[in-house]
């Protein structure tokens, strides 16, 4: 048996940290750490080496996008996967996000469905 | 020679301002002519006559000489006092009109002064060529807070300006002319510039200042300087900051629990292990609803602020107009059916490629379509068409080309609704404006809908018109440019 796709989750915002946590089980994915602000997200992500790490962007400490440019610049953490959520949904938003490395945006709201099938997408063939 | 003196009486009598010749002059002339005389009395009287005879004769030739010498200067002189009065006349009429060309200069200089002075919440100032102040009224007083005589011929306008805002590497006293080039240059190139200058006060504030730069010149149309008239826009400008700060809070603030409602209805209503009921799936079914609809006016809010501060962008492609008037059929077909109105669609069968936003596009056709059903009783029709058309130039639309026509795309929303009453239909693009028969119908809405479709078909450089009767029903029609 494979062994499980391992998430990181990070949003400041309980509910939805709870609901992102849901939609990753769904998609069949485990979730190594949940946590609430960038410093967290980044002292988890050296410590649990995720295959995908899903970053709210508006997160105290350090934002979504500051921390998924460091975790580029790390090459402990530089093959991750990054999923951004956001409720900034404008093109500006979404440029930015995919500039500081990640690889998939998901605007808020989300639908869990959707958000379920992105994490299956940028999951698909990990852990090697 | 009593003869001689003579003359001398005929000069007294002429006119006393006439420019007499001088006394000394007058007598060695009567000299001359008196010894001519008297020759010419020998030649007349012939020799052998008397000397008794030739002294009268010579007195009477030298009296006729000067009589007619005399004659001519009297006529000089008359001529001359002719030319002096007249010179008078003139002299006096100039000084006059010199008097009052002077006066009116003094009051129109008065006036403008006065009308300058009367400016306190304006700044303006002028310049010579060089930036040197030359006007400095009470605005520019009140808001850089130093008096007119600390700065007039004393002060020039850069020292007034946010040295990085005008050549940042101009340091030196030296640049001064570079960092007045600088805050002249659009002006000088399109003959005026207004914008933003950050202006430093006496105090060391700094005023976000709104300044309207032109070009003096004098009478000769020759540049004579500068005018830089300001109005201080710090509290405006930062008000538009808070209320961009305000519609970035709400969009996070309102959309991050509008998510968690969504979210986690979204994991009830599709659990498979623990179906619904019919009822319970009704019962959530309307707050889903409802929270899309919250989500929807949050967009909306966003969507018109970013308009208000001129940040809309376009992300331009081809985009197939059938296919979007088509999609926005569909997402009305479920509210139009329980309404109980019709939605028809006419549609090119081959496409109309117009080059947009298709996600802007979709939703300006959107806000249309739904509209239509939302303003449609029982039994109506809503009906889009779209088809190629010609946009004359004072906005008529029409179905073969004219010259000066625009080839468009014509997108065309009608319904058989309530209508709007002729004298609203001015205002239906306002933000938050709603129709009396919207009100009066409780149709639900809060106005932003037809400001965004008019800003996006605006983006696009199309038209929105609209044609309606109360009580019959209304036309929206969309103009793209093909």
């Amino acid at each position: 048996m494979d062994a499980p796709v391992r998430v990181l989750v990070a949003d400041d915002e309980e509910d939805i940290r709870l609901l992102v946590c849901l939609a990753v089980r769904k998609a069949g994915c485990t979730v190594v750490a949940a946590v609430a602000d960038g410093a967290q997200a980044l002292r988890s992500a050296r410590a649990e080496q995720p295959d995908l790490v899903v970053l709210d962007v508006s997160m105290p400490e350090a934002t979504g996008l500051e921390v998924c440019t460091q975790l580029r610049a790390d090459p402990a953490t530089a093959g991750c996967r990054v999923l951004l959520l956001s409720a900034g949904a404008s093109p500006d938003d979404i440029a930015r996000g995919l500039a500081a490395g990640a690889d998939a945006y998901l605007p808020k709201p989300f639908t869990v469905a959707g958000l379920v099938d992105e994490v299956r997408r940028l999951t698909v063939g990990t852990p090697a | 020679m009593t003869a001689l003196a003579e003359p001398e009486t005929t000069s007294v009598r002429s006119p006393a301002a006439a420019p007499a010749v001088r006394p000394r002059g007058r007598a060695a002339l009567s000299a001359v002519a008196a010894v001519a005389a008297v020759g010419l009395a020998v030649l007349v009287a012939g020799p052998g006559t008397p000397v008794r005879v030739v002294a009268a004769v010579a007195a009477a030739l030298a009296v006729a000489e000067l009589t007619r010498r005399l004659r001519t200067q009297l006529y000089a002189a008359t001529e001359l006092e002719a030319q002096r009065r007249d010179l008078m006349t003139l002299g006096q009429s100039t000084a006059e009109e010199l008097e009052v060309a002077t006066r009116m200069m003094r009051a129109r200089a008065q006036t403008m002064t006065s009308v300058i002075d009367a400016v306190t919440e304006q700044s303006i100032i002028g310049t010579d060529p060089d930036g040197l102040i030359r006007v400095w009224n009470p605005g520019a007083e009140r808001m850089l807070g130093l008096p007119r005589a600390e700065v007039v011929r004393i002060r020039t306008i850069t020292d007034f300006h946010a040295p990085e805002e005008l050549a940042p590497d101009a340091l030196s006293p030296a640049d001064d002319a570079a960092r007045f080039a600088a805050l002249v240059q659009v002006a000088r190139e399109h003959g005026s510039d207004v914008r933003d200058w950050t202006y430093l006060t006496a105090d060391g504030g700094r005023l976000t200042v709104s300044v309207a730069i032109t070009p003096r010149t004098d009478d000769d149309g020759e540049q004579a300087g500068w005018n830089f008239v300001g109005t201080d826009m710090t509290e405006a400008r930062a008000a538009e900051r808070l209320k961009d700060q305000f519609v970035s809070l709400i969009s996070h603030e309102l959309r991050t629990p509008l998510s968690s409602i969504l979210g986690y209805l979204e994991l009830v209503m599709d659990d498979e292990e623990q179906p619904l009921t019919a009822e319970q799936r009704q019962y959530l079914a309307t707050v889903e609803r409802n929270a899309q609809r919250l989500l929807r006016l949050v967009g909306d809010l966003l969507f018109t602020a970013q308009v208000d501060a001129g940040r809309l962008t376009l992300q331009p492609e081809d985009v197939d107009l059938a296919g979007i008037v088509r999609a926005a059929e569909e997402t009305a077909r479920v509210t139009a059916a329980t309404r109980g109105v019709s939605v028809r669609v006419e549609v090119p069968a081959g496409g109309l490629v117009v080059r947009g936003d298709a996600l802007r596009l979709g939703q300006a056709c959107d806000n249309l379509v739904s509209n239509a059903v939302k303003f449609t009783p029982a039994d109506g029709q809503v009906t889009l068409r779209l088809r190629a058309g010609w946009r004359a130039a004072d906005g008529t639309v029409l179905d073969s080309d004219a010259p000066g026509a625009a080839r468009v795309a014509l997108l065309s929303v009608s319904d058989t609704g309530v209508g709007i009453p002729t004298g609203e239909q001015g205002q239906l693009f306002t933000s938050f404006f709603r129709a009396s028969t919207a009100r009066r119908n409780a149709v639900p809405g809060v106005g932003l809908g037809l400001t965004i479709t008019k800003a996006i078909t605006t983006a696009h450089g199309g038209t929105l018109d609209v044609a309606s009767a109360e009580g019959r029903g209304t036309t929206f029609t969309l103009t793209l440019p093909l």
